[in-house]
């Protein structure tokens, strides 16, 4: 199927629209102003925030929930319904103070009860919630107060507050809460505090949110009060990117994320149009590499892997220079990223194909492949489909040609299913896993990557226990001045002993009409930031 | 039982009696053989599924690892119970109308693919439609004429059944959506956003049927009654549409039943590329993320579509053929 996609897209999208598009001019929607239409690629599975994995869902989700803290670009927190906090010196007992000016839009007050609720509800196991995965550490929520909640651990733990920022702790009513199962449905009982309510959903296609005239309560970073400007806001989902592309460039969207490359061109420095892009302090697209089996057991083989391309060429490549090749699978907007990694790795075949001859892979077959003992030079990428998107296992492929061409060495593209993956998982049996994270604390990403008792980590023997050791100081460690020069010594390992080989910052791109004002991107998620300060008109 | 009862009863009536009994008794065959086809679909679908690598609550999980997640799905969703007791809970609830809860969607299934079946029966329709109008418009325009314009239909056939539909959708949407404006891409403004999903999926179709179509009309034109006919004086175009035609058409009837049947893989992509909903984004993500529920539900309704067909095939058959009504 990529064939002609691919063919449909290079010939005919920028014939077609450098040719029709200006016709479309006179048909444009957004000239009300009180309303904004975008085009997005995913449709959220489960519009719960507690419950959602989708990253794209939580762009839409942001619209009706609200955090009790904000993270600001600088890596800071500022208040949002929690109006201050405090840290107890051993760091187990957290003390919000709310705000008490706060309604759920069914009408309910939030209080330290509701939120407590919200808690409590998360951190049950009997909920199944995703979001369970950053309350690890909660032991109790008491409210001395109705205004003031007191949050205790079970040991300090320096991503909490990052936890308390993200959209997945996210407060919904106490009546909403009692829903359970069916709360992923996007009906108008899914009730936050957010500048927007659910108006209407019909699957497959589109959902609808009207302004929230009541709300006053934005986060801390916002420069905008009151209600939001939009009456509504409209999210279609078109899976498919010349779609998307087609959509705002004849006016039928007024705004799109997931711009591909080929379309960047369109939009960018195009009259009538601007684009954007991201911040990236999510992970970055990267390979890991289990160091405890196969030919990846030898320190030599992953490095050669590591360096045996040249990455910045590959993914210039595939990208059209519209992301940048990672150093760190820690992005590189994030404030814990190690910048003295930049140029320390990458793009020596010669050193490559010297550990490799040194590993013993002398021999050759066929097809040009290093063998040992008869055996090919073989890393299996077991990449599971439901996760493969903007043109990343083109990427693979790029370096799969590559390396086969430099090194000989067989990286072995597989695209499997998540239950194969899961099974791997649970078995240790995985080789390499590309991945990327939902945008996490820096200390917790490297946690769920690389520690020992998380998903890829969990099920393999042999761990690097002095990497683990580390990672669980990091955590443990709340003074964040302390914690950073750690967590860049996390990152050095890793990439040194070649444990990860980070490929691509992977961010946003947006694009929409020029009519569309205050367009933005959220700290905590690297993503479009929800529609409350968004106003469209000339 | 009455019907039964009233055949042992000797009346003038009996030739009519017994034929209607036959009939009666091929249709309760016709839909315990239907049942049975589900029955059987759904069955392999549930095994397939459940041999799949894999555990479900893994997946459920996702990502995620905390204490007790895995085990606290598994109760939640009864995935703790053994497979057989699982399947057999499944059909035993089939006929109560319950099919169960969507793992990924956590809403029930009934009301998912119930709320999606309508825009796909919309477009399957009006794509077949398109199929059924251009295949006839082609065939009898052109089958037995001069040889450049078969020639021309036979290339303008083959260019419609050999592009991809994914390609298609987005050349028509990037002219006749994007460029020229004519045809929204919003599904819920009625009539004009179906018509480029429409013609996306029913053109393939048109190019197979129109070609099955004029070499059995062309086959036709040979037979001798057609000679009678043409003696009597009758015009070209009327001779084709009122005697060739309706001798012509069985194999494509038969043709256009498996077809419609197999829309569904067709709409997949189709309502991918135009953003619509319906079944066929709805069955991707289930069967990718292991949602055994939803894919289960969308098995027994393509089995059940295929059944209604085939047998709405054979009565259409029935009734233009007289020969299969003398056994």
């Amino acid at each position: 199927m990529r064939d002609p996609r691919r063919l449909a897209a290079v010939v005919i999208a920028p014939l077609l629209l450098a040719g029709c598009g200006p016709s479309g001019a006179g048909s444009r929607t957004s000239a009300s102003g009180t309303s904004l239409t975008w085009g997005v690629t995913t449709e959220p599975q489960c519009f719960d925030p507690h419950r959602s994995t989708q990253q794209n869902a939580f762009i839409i989700i942001r619209n009706y929930v609200d955090s009790l803290i904000s993270k600001k670009p600088d890596g800071t927190f500022a208040p949002w319904l929690a109006t201050r906090w405090k840290i107890s010196k051993g760091g187990t007992v957290y003390t919000f103070r709310l705000r008490d000016d706060v309604t759920f839009s069914d009408g309910t007050r939030f209080d330290a009860k509701a939120a407590k609720a919200n808690l409590d509800y998360v951190a049950d196991p009997a909920n199944a919630a995703d979001a369970a995965s950053l309350l690890v550490n909660y032991q109790r929520g008491t409210t001395p107060d109705p205004h003031t909640l007191r949050v205790e651990l079970k040991k300090p733990d320096s991503s909490l507050l990052e936890s308390f920022s993200s959209v997945k702790l996210g407060f919904l009513s106490p009546a909403a809460l009692k829903k359970g199962d069916t709360l992923c449905d996007a009906s108008p009982s899914l009730v936050g505090t957010g500048p927007f309510t659910i108006d209407g959903y019909t699957r497959g296609q589109s959902v609808r949110f009207r302004k929230n005239p009541r709300y006053d309560w934005p986060p801390g970073y916002s420069e905008h009060r009151g209600p939001a400007y939009l009456n509504t806001v409209t999210y279609r989902f078109l899976p498919e990117y010349s779609t998307r592309a087609g959509a705002l460039s004849s006016g039928q969207v007024d705004a799109i994320e997931g711009v591909q490359p080929l379309d960047v061109p369109l939009f960018e420095d195009a009259k009538g149009f601007q684009y954007r892009t991201g911040p990236s302090r999510q992970t970055s697209f990267t390979l890991n590499v289990n160091y405890t089996r196969g030919p990846g057991a030898d320190i030599r083989v992953r490095r050669a892997l590591r360096d045996g391309a040249d990455l910045d060429a590959v993914v210039k490549a595939v990208y059209r220079g519209t992301v940048s090749r990672a150093w760190s699978n820690i992005g590189p907007d994030n404030s814990d990223y190690d910048a003295s990694l930049k140029g320390s790795w990458g793009n020596d075949p010669e050193k490559a194909n010297r550990l490799l001859d040194e590993a013993g892979w002398t021999g050759r077959d066929s097809d040009g492949y290093r063998t040992k003992r008869g055996k090919r030079l073989t890393l299996e990428v077991g990449y599971p489909q439901p996760y493969v998107r903007d043109n990343r296992d083109v990427l693979i492929e790029a370096l799969q040609a590559e390396l086969r061409q430099n090194i000989g060495l067989d990286l072995d593209l597989k695209i499997n299913t998540a239950g194969e993956f899961t099974d791997q998982k649970a078995h240790g049996t995985w080789t390499v896993y590309p991945n990327t994270l939902n945008p996490l604390d820096a200390g917790m990403e490297l946690r769920q990557v690389l520690g020992s008792t998380e998903f890829l980590y969990g099920n393999v023997r042999g761990y690097d226990r002095k990497l683990d050791g580390m990672i669980h100081r990091a955590l443990a460690t709340t003074d964040l001045d302390k914690r950073r020069p750690l967590l860049a010594r996390i990152q050095r390992r890793a990439v040194d002993r070649a444990y990860i080989v980070p490929l691509f910052a992977p961010h946003y791109q947006i694009a929409a009409t020029d009519k569309v004002h205050g367009l933005g991107f959220e700290t905590q998620l690297d993503s479009p930031a929800n529609n409350y300060a968004i106003r469209v008109g000339r | 039982m009455s019907a039964a009862t009233a055949a042992v009863e000797p009346t003038a009536a009996t030739g009519t009696r017994a034929s209607a009994i036959v009939a009666l008794r091929q249709a309760a065959a016709r839909v315990a053989t239907g049942i049975g086809v589900m029955w059987a679909a759904a069955t392999t679908a549930y095994v397939v599924l459940h041999t799949m690598p894999g555990k479900i609550e893994d997946i459920l999980v996702g990502d995620q690892t905390y204490p007790g997640a895995q085990e606290a799905v598994a109760a939640e969703w009864g995935l703790d119970r053994p497979p057989v007791v699982q399947y057999l809970d499944y059909l035993w609830r089939l006929p109560h109308g319950d099919l169960g809860t969507s793992y990924a969607m956590r809403q029930p299934v009934a009301s998912v693919v119930g709320d999606q079946l309508w825009p796909t029966v919309q477009l399957t329709l009006a794509a077949a439609g398109v199929a059924v109008g251009l295949a006839l418009a082609v065939a009898v325009g052109t089958a037995g004429r001069a040889r450049p314009l078969r020639a021309l239909a036979s290339v303008a056939e083959l260019v419609a059944t050999s592009t991809p539909v994914y390609w298609l959708g987005i050349l028509l949407l990037m002219v006749f959506s994007f460029g020229l404006g004519w045809f929204p891409l919003t599904a819920d403004s009625g009539a004009a956003s179906l018509v480029l999903p429409a013609v996306t999926l029913g053109l393939p179709m048109a190019g197979l049927l129109s070609q099955v179509l004029r070499e059995s009309l062309e086959a036709t034109l040979e037979q001798p009654f057609i000679t009678t006919v043409r003696a009597r004086g009758v015009g070209e175009t009327l001779m084709r549409l009122r005697h060739a035609l309706k001798h012509a058409m069985a194999p494509v009837i038969n043709l256009g039943g498996w077809m419609i049947g197999s829309l569904l893989g067709g709409a997949v992509i189709t309502e991918t590329v135009f953003g619509r909903p319906g079944l066929g984004a709805v069955t991707l993500t289930a069967v990718t993320n292991k949602d055994v529920p939803v894919v289960l539900a969308v098995v027994l309704l393509a089995a059940f579509a295929y059944v209604v067909i085939s047998t709405l095939v054979d009565i259409v058959n029935l009734l233009i053929d007289p020969r299969l009504r003398t056994r």
